[in-house]
């Protein structure tokens, strides 16, 4: 591959990702709109949004970090795109590998810590404490799944492991092969989105949003962005896992969206769990869930 | 002022296009289209028209299919709805609140009471007529309206948004001292906020003749620079704890 094509890849990569996920937000707004009998929001709603809040006359800033934190989260993802391989493109996703993505991954949530902290709203302290105790939850469980599929393919390497899945088959797929740790898997998943049961670190009545409750303008738009980033980012990254990667844009897409819509779905039916709760829950049976797994792969 | 001829008139031209170019303002169209299909609500539910806002967001009427979904920081926030009355005390979360929000930011009054004191129009401890404090972009009248008439009053506000028409957060930083001099008549010669607003005005470019003022002049003179709360920690407390 020459210079020219990866430059190409590595600007288009994100670009098709932040677009995917705009789409994906609408998909979750719509999947709760629907489930609470409402009509939800227009077609171009997440886009609305996102131009609105970067089109704000007046800009508050706290500061330096305040600023490089934002843009910490939103590169972060940003990074970890061009080390998911999509269909037809794999930017340097060889070169980078399982265990990169697993840090770029969490390069957001760290990013967020800065900028929230200068802010010193106690609310936005709050609530990226119980934030990165979330991330804690999830992350043990998250490695025990990534460690699990690294051994069953041999290796660390995303191209290969996609390969080895479109060689096969469905019988080679993660989610045939190793069940259990895709259970776990998608159990980690719905953690790592945030979503209903495990949203306390945002919670509107009680925190006020928590980590956003300074953001304002340009720096919401750049959470939203985030989101998007971060809904498409799990996503394929567990259709890459366990469910063959894309063997075409359709297909590639089909897959992400629903395998995003069962966390999405179950969201919106529960009440939310306190924070050490989610952690006693995250250890508990995803943990032992994805350990028996393990015992599987490795026997 | 009982006579009409005495009544001042302002009259601004508005700014024609200074270019022949037709696809000129197509950006700021954009821009404009987008601010009016997403509008995050700030609601300050003092009073009993809080009631009605319940059905307007959630099966029945759906706020949400307009782009109006609520929010719960003033940082976050493009409409301060101000339903009820609102007390002397109130009145004044409700300035340090709008002063918060980034703009461009819309006022909405909803029920009588913030048009002009409803029946509390005989109270001493509720400010009559909002438009007086903030400047309001949107009344929605009625005691109190049924939520037929406040998504009326949002699409009302959406349509004056996208063209262009809505644009009293401007009014406030260029006629401070008027919405200073009516504060202060309520709470006193001390009252100041946080939010510096002739920097803001200044910053931004909106600055207007009527910004700075008499009023504005007895502000500076009251007013005290922020200082952050020094964090002490009470070390024989810890240790009996």
């Amino acid at each position: 591959m020459n210079l020219t094509e990866l430059m190409i890849e590595l600007v288009l990569m994100p670009f098709v990702a932040f677009v995917i996920g705009l789409g994906m937000v609408l998909m979750m707004r719509k999947i709760a709109a629907r489930l609470q009998r409402r009509v939800g929001p227009p077609f171009f709603q997440p886009l609305y949004d996102i131009v609105k809040l970067y089109a704000k006359r007046t800009q508050t800033s706290h500061g330096m970090v305040h600023d490089i934190g934002i843009v910490m989260a939103v590169g972060g993802y940003v990074a970890a795109e061009t080390l998911l391989p999509m269909p037809g493109m794999n930017g340097i996703a060889d070169k980078g590998g399982l265990i990169t993505l697993m840090y770029l991954m969490m390069v957001p949530s760290l990013g967020m810590a800065l900028g929230v902290g200068q802010c010193a709203n106690p609310n936005g302290s709050i609530g990226i404490g119980r934030a990165l105790t979330a991330m804690l939850a999830y992350d043990v469980p998250f490695v025990i799944v990534v460690f699990g599929v690294a051994w069953h393919f041999g290796s660390t390497n995303l191209v290969s492991m996609i390969e080895i899945q479109q060689a096969g088959g469905i019988s080679t797929w993660g989610i045939t092969q190793m069940p259990l740790l895709a259970l776990a898997g998608l159990f980690t998943l719905h953690g790592m989105l945030g979503k209903q049961p495990f949203e306390v670190y945002i919670a509107p009545a009680e925190i006020a949003t928590g980590p956003m409750v300074e953001m304002s303008g340009k720096h919401m738009g750049g959470l939203f962005v985030m989101q998007s980033f971060q809904l498409y980012t799990a996503a394929a990254l567990y259709v890459t896992l366990f469910l063959g990667g894309g063997e075409n844009w359709l297909f590639f897409i089909v897959k992400c969206f629903v395998v995003l819509a069962v966390p999405v779905s179950l969201a919106y039916l529960f009440p939310r769990y306190r924070t050490e709760d989610m952690v006693r829950l995250m250890w508990k049976w995803p943990v032992l869930v994805g350990l028996v797994g393990l015992a599987f792969v490795m026997r | 002022m009982s006579v009409l001829k005495d009544i001042p008139v302002r009259y601004e031209t508005p700014q024609a296009s200074t270019s022949g170019n037709p696809l000129a303002n197509v950006f700021d169209e954009f821009i404009r289209f987008c601010r009016s299909r997403s509008l995050f609500m700030l609601h300050y539910c003092t009073g009993c028209g809080a009631i009605e806002l319940p059905p307007a967001m959630t099966s029945r009427f759906d706020m949400e299919r307009l782009g109006i979904q609520p929010m719960v920081t003033p940082r976050q926030a493009d409409i301060l709805l101000v339903t009820g009355y609102v007390s002397v005390k109130t009145l004044k979360r409700v300035i340090l609140t709008y002063e918060q929000m980034a703009s461009p930011k819309y006022v909405i009054g909803i029920c009588s009471c913030t048009v002009n004191g409803g029946m509390y129009w005989q109270s001493y401890a509720t400010a009559k007529k909002l438009n007086d404090y903030l400047p309001v972009d949107m009344y929605i009248a009625g005691c109190m309206p049924r939520p037929e008439a406040v998504i009326e009053g949002l699409r009302a506000l959406m349509e004056n948004i996208r063209t262009g028409a809505s644009d009293n957060w401007k009014d406030y930083y260029q006629r401070y001292d008027h919405y200073l001099a009516n504060q202060q008549r309520l709470f006193g010669e001390t009252w100041q906020t946080p939010t510096d607003v002739i920097g803001e005005a200044k910053n931004y470019g909106v600055l207007g003749p009527e910004t700075e003022g008499e009023h504005t002049r007895l502000l500076s003179l009251h007013k005290q620079p922020l200082e952050p709360l020094r964090m002490t920690l009470n070390a024989g407390k810890l240790e009996r704890m």
